[in-house]
């Protein structure tokens, strides 16, 4: 999969290394290809099209790259890069939140007791 | 030896407009983490819908957002010690009543260039009009139209398939761009 081609700019602020910049081109990829998959599924499931048609349509998709795929995208933290535990109101892993949240970086969020 | 008015009435809770027939005409909703930033911009919304000749009600207090989040204060081994952390929203309705629509507009307008740090706002706005709407309606659509289609352009298919008997077409060029021309 590596001979994909990486998107020219990585125009995201977040912590960079592999990880975060093959999500970054998926996400890339999948935007880029989403029309194309959406009329192919369309194909593949209108059922007054004919059945060579649609075959075709099916081979198609499956052919298409798998960075296109919108399942190959994972959210990732900000701050390091991780790739499990992530909060998605604040994009950050477990641990990351919990440093920003005492530091007092996330407006609003508080050490709750009740 | 007594304040000017002006000066005074800050002092005191702000003055309101009688509403003549109740008909509400906007509904803004302001949201923050802290009751005091609110509150005051609250009172700040409410002062510039008098001096506008808005009447305006309110402010409602809406229900609390709590977002509650669990951690682990550390590795997974110590799962058993979890910190907790909470973020509350406090809301505030405020409905304008009988409001010209464009006066409404100044309203929006003045709150959202004096806006207050950690304050949101969301309007919902309510206009009137004559019988006939549809025809108007299709007037505008056809300004608005010629507006967005550069808008447009940026979403989706570049052309349609036009009907079935495109779609053999569109396949074959499929085909070549997934092969890379082979």
């Amino acid at each position: 999969m590596s001979l994909f081609q990486r998107a020219k700019k990585f125009d995201l602020g977040c912590f960079a290394n592999i990880k975060t910049i093959r999500d970054h081109t998926k996400r890339k990829a999948f935007e880029a290809a989403e029309p194309e998959r959406q009329a192919l599924r369309y194909i593949i499931r209108n059922t007054t099209l004919p059945a060579r048609t649609r075959a075709i349509a099916q081979l198609q998709l499956t052919q298409m790259h798998c960075y296109t795929r919108p399942t190959q995208i994972k959210n990732r933290c900000i701050l390091g890069g991780k790739g499990k535990g992530i909060l998605r109101d604040f994009k950050m892993s477990r641990y990351n939140f919990r440093l920003q949240a005492l530091e007092g970086n996330l407006p609003g969020v508080k050490k709750a007791s009740w | 030896m007594r304040m000017p008015r002006a000066l005074e009435l800050l002092y005191l809770k702000p003055l309101r407009r009688e509403a003549e027939f109740g008909v509400p005409s906007c509904d803004l909703q302001m949201r923050s983490y802290s009751v005091r930033n609110l509150e005051f911009f609250c009172d700040f919304a409410l002062r510039a819908a008098y001096y506008l000749g808005l009447p305006a009600f309110g402010p409602v207090p809406l229900p609390r957002i709590t977002e509650r989040w669990t951690v682990p204060k550390s590795t997974f081994i110590y799962k058993k010690s979890q910190e907790n952390f909470e973020r509350v929203t406090m809301r505030r309705l405020i409905q304008i009543r009988d409001g010209h629509p464009e006066t409404v507009q100044v309203w929006l307008a003045f709150l959202q260039k004096h806006a207050y740090y950690g304050i949101g706002m969301k309007a919902n706005v309510w206009e009137f009009s004559g019988l006939e709407v549809g025809k108007a309606m299709d007037e505008n659509v056809k300004e608005v139209s010629e507006l967005l289609e550069d808008k447009w352009a940026h979403l989706g298919h570049k052309r349609s398939l036009e009907g079935i008997e495109n779609v053999d077409e569109f396949l074959v060029s499929e085909r070549v761009k997934v092969s890379g021309g082979r």
